[in-house]
């Protein structure tokens, strides 16, 4: 190497930067002991506003600085998993059907609200937030689907014999025509259909006396639901159901006015307006048991990083306390349109779309929360779409018998 | 400058004749038309669905009709702020879309450049120099890439979290971390390709240079970097096109609305379990393929007639 | 010929531009750039005692100065390293670390570390005592500035709660107003925002009320008798459930788990050695369903490859004619499916190739099962991962085409050559030495294309005699299946071992493969 000027340049360049960058560095972050407890709180954009609204006025009133993030919804769960604690959240928002999983990753905090509170929920409202026993989440708003009847084309049916009829007949009147639009793909879509399964006596996890659902205790294939399945080969061979269609041609075919019948939950009441299709909603009639939907329950929680930041009681006073009661649930139900888990509150809401989906949803069935429930979808949905797709389609019979099986296994596990 | 010289004498034979141009009319051409037509046509049906989408005023992505049954630019008012996107009583606050257009166009176009540069300069090490591990260098780039990505996600989430502790500027939610992120796949395919159309450059021009007393990096920067226009126009339009519609790690490292890239923020609209809102959503994809189009309109040039203008080959 | 003299001044200008006094200094000026941004992370990390970290910077540092200042051997590095530091931190770390990963139970129920763990159980495990007696609490200081709870049961009696225990206090001594404690003589109750600042003390606040019971308070209004189900023994190292003294034993695989085989949650992350690949060969939910799997994968992988690259370079072909009329505008449509979102496309394609109700049945008249039978599933899945790929083909061949000299092909069309022959003997074996490569890749890519499996078909439809491994399942989505929707729900431990035999599976094809490729003559 020949050393000539290079060097000398090269060292007085570094030295001038060096000493620019170094002296203009970022103090290390002095952990500033601001005097106001910070409480974090990851929410979706559709309901941060009204979670923005109720927290500011608690935050005032305790002596707190309420920090609502947005947090996409459908990453809120597993961000929790790897996010660090700096950053972490005191409290979210989550879907009941996450309980599992987070309570048996040691995520969330178990929760004891007064007894006073706990009565104004229907108690599945607050199993839909236990697991093992113990309650991890403020249950504060439900959703489900309904049977949704344009009231122009048939007239509302009061026995599922006459919904029987009346969408067969709907259907013959014309080749675009769709007898009930409920979305299966060819992914199925076990969430829709389970109005049909629980009125054939089908379930999926069996309780424990403390009410603990068991991923042993598979309702899939039970003799009453596989005795009354033929019934599903019935409406296969005369078009009831077709798994052909999916979400957005079920969608579609009900606004064009192809279908009389629509499942659907609330999550379409803006399209259902738009339509300006006359429609009432019901509960799907009885089959041979009551025909509940799943039902899905929104709530908060408080995380374990409560713990470590202080604000643990904080956190428990807002979700345990403040967001359970009926002012915080109606102001919710302003917000993103769904039928407040308090029975207070739900005897307070006026929109009448609303309380139809709301009594749809009577007796309905939290969708099942322990972590096992992701090895059932596809194969629940599977089981629906092999048995409906007309020509061709496979024996109810052996497509949940199969479908149980394989959930067996993969709950066994890899 | 006797290099010029040099480079003249060797270039002009065969820039001459290339000057012979075929006469091509139509009666040769036709079979030409009709199978760019098809072409045209297979590639584009899917995409008049996101087209019909994004003027549609249902937010479904329907596939049962192509006409929109209320024809409307709301999706598009709702992406600049101006009309309020509703959903049950809630409102979406879309007056980020200029930022996310902004950020997209800044990753994307960074990772595009310094793509081309640290592919090329690989690119450059294995074509003109022998050395030991040039082989197995190589390769190794290839296979490394094949790993599933499926996972690695997590790992870079890590990284970046921890190079953010130290260096803000390149932690969670910045757009250089973002960028630094795509360069790890800068190599790979691309100096691959890139080495391959460097081998057809003839080494004769870089060792007349050398004779001229050029070092290897004037070689490189003066006289294979021009010559390989073409494919370094390939390769920043892949890379651009590829960052502008990278969701996954984008979605990891991207924590705000204001530094979100498009399609996080566009995501938003379709995240919700059933009530998708595939109308902006769409309407926000057709905005963001106009950058990608209209770089290529312009690389074009680059990459079919780059050599053509009478550039120099064997 | 003026054209060719542009073209060639311009090189001659950045030589110019980057010889002497001017390329010198513009690497002085980045190499000292890079070693003041070294000096100034190391000052960043040494503030945050990050030694490891410093101690790579320092070697990574010296290493760059090093190659840049050296002369002749280091060569070759100097164009490669820039390249390879970011392959290194963001590509080869991942792999590394998630080979790390496949080492252990990292899965639902095992993400915490061991202490955590502890701590959670010892923290959840508490549950209402006897019937969920439950008070009206206000938090209140005593005299000597002590925290203690005033509470109010279900029946009116009123007691003073503190660290010692439970005392009760006379009616007149406290006045009661919605249902809580107002007021108690001796004690200044807390109020409105002093609340927020208490909260460290509150939240391990205990009023022992014996056999184990504690009062807790649970936010700011009301408190809970509450008993641990679990109690931890630490000169055991175990759990021991209060009721029955049943033990809890870590079983070395991040669980407490008891003799009957009950487990405690959650567990914690924890090395596993080789447990996640025994898993692999002896479960019959991976095992059986393997090699059928196996074969589809190659199957879809070739065949989306081979069928976009003939597409893509008949494309490309058929465009590089030049004065052909419409030709830009022709190549910019062509492009258009690679600049819209690929899991956009797919989702539309879903719609489209809809059995009934799709678009492309209802032009046709055809009522083809696109989605719905296995076979023709198959089919549609690679039909629509070639329309996805054939852009990108498309382009590449485009611009290797450019690398083909005329010369050669002119010459062989006046030697007699027919189009067909001169394509076969002249230009595709040229084209195959730059393109080969990214077809292995193309290939690879592929072999693990998970979104357009999973979101086209779900890997369905479910065959009838088969259990979990659909019809359209490739190995990536068939393992998403098993490791992230089977069992307690994701486990990334088993996820990262199969993905590992993947590696290698998909590693070994390629090499085999490029071995009989000229792409690596060049390179001997």
């Amino acid at each position: 190497m020949k050393v000539g000027r290079r060097p000398a340049v090269l060292l007085a360049v570094v030295l001038a930067v060096a000493l620019s960058l170094v002296g203009s560095r970022s103090a290390p972050a002095a952990h500033a002991s601001t005097k106001a407890a910070k409480l974090t709180i990851w929410v979706d954009n559709v309901q941060k506003p009204a979670v923005d609204k109720i927290t500011s006025s608690w935050g005032t009133r305790r002596g707190v600085d309420v920090n609502v993030v947005f947090h996409s919804f459908g990453t809120i769960r597993d961000d929790l998993k790897t996010v660090k604690a700096e950053n972490a959240p005191d409290v979210i928002v989550a879907a009941h059907d996450w309980t599992g999983d987070l309570a048996a990753n040691g995520l969330v905090l178990s929760l004891f609200p007064t007894k006073a509170l706990k009565k104004q929920f229907p108690k599945y409202a607050l199993d839909a937030f236990s697991y093992g026993g113990r309650l991890y989440g403020a249950p504060y708003a439900l959703e489900n689907v309904g049977l949704v009847v344009n009231t122009r084309l048939v007239k509302v049916p009061k026995t599922f014999a006459q919904f029987e009829k009346e969408a067969l007949a709907f259907k013959r009147k014309s080749p675009d025509n769709i007898a009930l639009a409920v979305p299966q793909g060819s992914g199925g879509d076990a969430y829709h259909m389970y109005p049909f399964f629980s009125g054939l006596g089908g379930f999926v996890f069996g309780h424990a006396k403390n009410g603990a659902l068991q991923p042993n205790k598979l309702g899939l294939a039970s003799k009453t639901f596989l005795n009354n399945a033929s019934l599903i080969d019935k409406w296969n061979r005369e078009g009831l159901i077709n798994s052909k269609i999916d979400y957005g041609t079920a969608k579609n075919a009900w606004l064009k006015q192809q279908a009389a019948f629509w499942i659907t939950g609330p999550w379409e009441v803006d399209a259902l307006k738009a339509s300006g299709n006359p429609f009432r909603i019901i509960q799907l009639p009885k089959i041979k048991y009551q025909s509940v939907p799943f039902l899905g329950v929104q709530g908060a929680m408080v995380t374990k990083f409560a713990q470590a930041h202080g604000v643990e009681s904080l956190a428990k006073d807002l979700v345990a306390s403040e967001m359970m009661k009926a002012g915080f649930q109606l102001d919710l139900e302003q917000a993103n349109l769904r039928y407040p888990a308090n029975k207070l509150a739900g005897k307070r809401v006026n929109d009448p779309i609303l309380r139809q989906f709301g009594a749809a949803g009577a007796g309905g069935v939290p969708m099942p929360n322990i972590p096992q429930m992701g090895s059932v979808w596809a194969e629940l949905g599977g089981a629906w779409v092999k048995a409906t797709k007309g020509t061709g389609a496979t024996s109810a019979r052996v497509a949940f018998t199969t479908a149980a099986k394989n959930i067996l296994d993969k709950i066994a596990g890899g | 400058m006797s290099t010029a010289e040099r480079q003249a004498e060797l270039a002009l034979p065969s820039v001459a004749e290339r000057r012979r141009k075929k006469r091509s009319g139509f009666a040769d051409n036709w079979w030409r038309h009709l199978v760019a037509l098809i072409g045209v046509v297979i590639a584009l049906f899917p995409v008049a669905y996101i087209v019909s989408a994004a003027f549609n005023g249902d937010n479904s992505l329907s596939g049962s009709s192509l006409i929109p049954r209320q024809l409307t630019l709301d999706n598009f008012r709702s992406l600049f702020g101006t009309q309020r996107h509703t959903t049950g009583h809630a409102t979406f606050q879309n007056a980020h879309y200029l930022s996310w257009f902004g950020n997209s166009m800044i990753v994307a176009g960074g990772t595009a450049l310094l793509t081309v540069l640290l592919s090329a300069l690989a690119a450059y090490a294995f074509s003109r120099f022998r050395f030991r591990g040039r082989r197995m260098g190589m390769l190794t780039l290839l296979l490394i890439q094949m790993f599933p990505q499926l996972l690695a996600v997590v790992a870079i989430y890590l990284i970046v979290l921890n190079t953010g502790d130290v260096f803000r500027f390149i932690g969670l939610n910045t757009l250089p971390a973002l960028i630094i992120v795509y360069l790890g796949g800068a190599m790979g395919v691309n100096t691959w390709l890139m080495k391959g159309f460097f081998d057809t450059i003839p080494s004769e021009l870089d060792e007349s240079a050398r004779v001229d007393g050029a070092t290897p990096a004037q070689v490189f920067w003066g006289v294979v970097l021009p010559l390989a226009a073409p494919v370094l126009a390939v390769i920043a339009l892949i890379s651009f096109i590829s960052t502008l519609n990278e969701f996954v790690i984008a979605s990891v490292i991207l924590e705000t609305q204001q530094k979100f890239t498009l399609p996080v923020g566009l995501w938003q609209f379709i995240d919700q379990k059933y009530s998708e809102h595939w109308g902006p959503f769409a309407a926000g994809v057709l905005i963001a393929a106009i950058p990608a189009a209209l770089l290529f309109a312009f690389l074009q040039r680059y990459i079919v007639e780059g050599l053509t203008q009478g550039a120099v080959k064997g | 010929m003026s054209a060719g003299t542009r073209a060639l001044s311009l090189p001659t200008r950045l030589i110019s531009a980057f010889s002497g006094t001017v390329g010198l200094v513009i690497k002085i000026v980045l190499l000292s750039l890079v070693n003041a941004f070294a000096i100034w992370a190391a000052v960043v990390l040494s503030d945050h005692h990050k030694w490891r970290a410093l101690g790579l910077l320092a070697f990574v540092t010296a290493a760059i100065d090093a190659i840049y200042l050296t002369r002749r051997w280091t060569l070759p590095l100097k164009f490669l390293i820039p390249g390879t530091i970011f392959l290194l931190a963001f590509q080869v770390i991942p792999v590394a670390y998630t080979i790390n990963v496949a080492f252990t139970n990292y899965s639902t129920g095992h993400i915490l570390s061991r202490s955590e763990a502890i701590a959670n159980i010892e923290q959840n495990s508490l549950t209402e005592a006897g019937n969920g007696a439950s008070y009206a609490m206000t938090l209140m200081r005593s005299d000597k500035h002590q925290l203690v709870l005033a509470l109010l049961d279900n029946s009116g009696h009123a007691f003073i709660g503190t660290p010692d225990g439970l005392r009760p206090i006379p009616r007149d001594q406290v006045t009661i107003a919605g249902g809580t404690i107002a007021s108690a003589q001796g004690y200044t109750p807390l109020k409105g925002t002093e609340l927020g600042s208490i909260d460290t003390e509150l939240s391990s606040y205990k009023v022992p009320v014996g056999g184990g019971k504690a009062i807790e308070p649970q936010g700011f209004d009301s408190a809970v008798v509450l008993e641990p189900t679990y109690r931890f023994d630490a000169r055991k190292d175990a759990f021991v459930r209060v009721k029955d003294g049943v033990l809890f034993k870590d079983n070395g695989r991040g669980s407490f788990v008891a003799a009957n085989g009950a487990e405690i949650e959650p567990g914690w992350k924890t090395y596993v050695g080789m447990r996640n690949f025994g898993r692999i060969i002896h479960s019959p939910l991976i095992r059986s369903p393997f090699l059928k799997v196996f074969l589809w994968t190659m199957v879809f992988a070739t065949s989306v490859v081979f069928l976009s690259f003939a597409l893509g370079l008949l494309l490309a072909i058929t465009l590089n004619k030049p004065g052909l009329s419409f030709q830009r505008t022709y190549r910019a449509l062509l492009i258009i499916p690679y600049a819209v979102p690929a899991f956009l496309a797919l989702l539309v394609w879903q719609g489209l190739l809809n059995d009934d109700f799709g678009v492309v049945n209802r032009a046709f008249h055809t009522s083809i099962p696109w989605l719905f039978d296995p076979n023709w599933a198959r089919v549609s899945v690679i039909l629509v991962s070639v329309w996805l790929t054939v852009p990108y083909f498309f382009l590449v061949s485009l611009g290797a085409l450019q690398s083909i000299p005329s010369e050669l092909i002119e010459a062989a069309e006046v030697d007699g050559g027919g189009a067909w022959q001169v394509f076969r003997k002249i230009t595709l074996p040229l084209l195959l030495v730059a393109v080969a490569p990214l077809m292995i890749a193309s290939f690879a890519f592929n072999f693990n294309n998970f979104n357009n499996i999973y979101l086209l078909t779900g890997g369905g439809p479910a065959l009838n005699n088969s259990p979990v491994a659909g019809a359209t399942d490739i190995l990536i989505s068939y393992t998403y299946k098993i490791a992230f929707a089977a069992g307690k729900g994701q486990d990334y431990g088993l996820a990262s071992a199969i993905a590992i035999l993947i590696f290698i599976t998909v590693g070994t094809i390629s090499a085999i493969s490029f071995s009989r490729t000229k792409a690596l003559e060049n390179l001997a």
